[in-house]
């Protein structure tokens, strides 16, 4: 596999496989995904899931699987989000029930900031968060991200834009 | 042209090769999709879904190790051809797509003859199907000129489309 595999202090960032998606399906059908596109059917899920590792292939950076390195169960979803109508690539991340309440988010979300920064180069990255989505305004705030202001999303209504510190800041 | 991040499969018939999706066939793709010829799929799809769709083709690849490919010719990319295996579906399925300035000169019979006779040579199936909207009769005549048949039976996940079977021929 040529999707590469980073690894944390507890989590295997890697890609996806067949086994991991029951763990997405059963999270897109949960109420969980309703700030990450509303509930899903299997059918919706699975492309969901391929339609995630094929941006990889398209853009050459992607999402990564989370899994605790410890048992390999998937725990959720993070790394480069870029579809179409995003006007610029960001930082994403889900969890699934799973993986709540641990920091998982956090940890890989760094990880692939890292990435981001340290292997593709890049002077910049943000997130984009739904203002009512709490948790993930939190741990943007813990990224250290500063307000950016807003992206006007077709579907999703308005986006927060959090700017992720740049390099040389984290440096610092 | 590689593919950088999810397989390097590449077959080569007559006219064409059939490797990974790349950025660049997004237009072509895109155009189709958003467009009345893709209805035999349930389109015309909005912009957002056509992209997930087509980024999913080469996602497939890392879940089950088989996927679609484009169809790369001397003219351009002419369309995408496959195998697929939804958790939804019955069977793995053969598909394919001619975008329509190059349709009529036989790419997707060329194609999917190539991407069958490699799939045989993987699959423990005894057969292979195409899934075809009842309406669909450019796609029934590849099927048939491929060999299948169909005796009318809907498909389980959507009842508008008729199995088409690819039996394997003994060596």
């Amino acid at each position: 596999m040529m999707i590469p595999t980073l690894t944390t202090e507890r989590l295997t960032l890697r890609a996806p496989r067949l086994s991991d998606f029951a763990a997405h399906a059963a999270f897109k059908a949960s109420p969980r995904a309703g700030f990450v596109g509303g509930i899903s059917t299997e059918a919706e899920a699975w492309n969901h899931l391929c339609a995630l590792i094929g941006q990889w292939q398209l853009r050459g950076y992607g999402r990564w699987m989370v899994a605790e390195t410890a048992t390999d169960r998937p725990m959720g979803v993070v790394g480069i989000h870029h579809p179409l109508d995003w006007p610029e690539a960001e930082i994403g991340w889900t969890v699934y029930a799973d993986g709540e309440g641990k920091g998982y988010a956090y940890e890989a979300a760094k990880a692939a900031r890292s990435y981001a920064y340290d292997t593709l180069g890049w002077s910049t990255i943000a997130s984009f968060v739904n203002p009512d989505n709490t948790r993930s305004v939190t741990l943007a705030r813990r990224m250290g991200c500063r307000p950016d202001g807003q992206h006007m999303h077709a579907v999703y209504g308005p986006l927060h834009i959090w700017r992720h510190p740049s390099p040389s800041e984290l440096a610092a | 042209m590689t593919a950088r991040f999810v397989d390097t499969t590449v077959l080569k018939t007559d006219r064409l090769t059939l490797r990974m999706p790349v950025l660049a066939d997004w237009p072509a793709h895109r155009a189709f999709s958003m467009s009345d010829a893709a209805a035999p799929l349930g389109g015309p799809f909005d912009e957002r879904s056509a992209w997930r769709m087509f980024a999913g083709l080469a996602g497939h690849w890392a879940l089950h190790g088989y996927g679609w490919f484009a169809m790369q010719a001397d003219e351009g990319v002419v369309g995408v051809c496959g195998l697929h295996f939804p958790p939804t579906h019955s069977d793995l399925e053969i598909g394919w797509v001619t975008y329509a300035p190059a349709q009529r000169k036989g790419y997707a019979t060329e194609a999917a003859r190539a991407a069958l006779d490699w799939a045989w040579g993987w699959t423990d199936a005894d057969r292979i199907v195409s899934f075809i909207d009842r309406d669909n009769t450019a796609s029934q005549s590849v099927a048939r000129r491929l060999g299948a048949t169909c005796d009318g039976e809907a498909a389980r996940h959507d009842p508008l489309c008729e199995v088409w079977v690819h039996e394997r021929v003994a060596a």
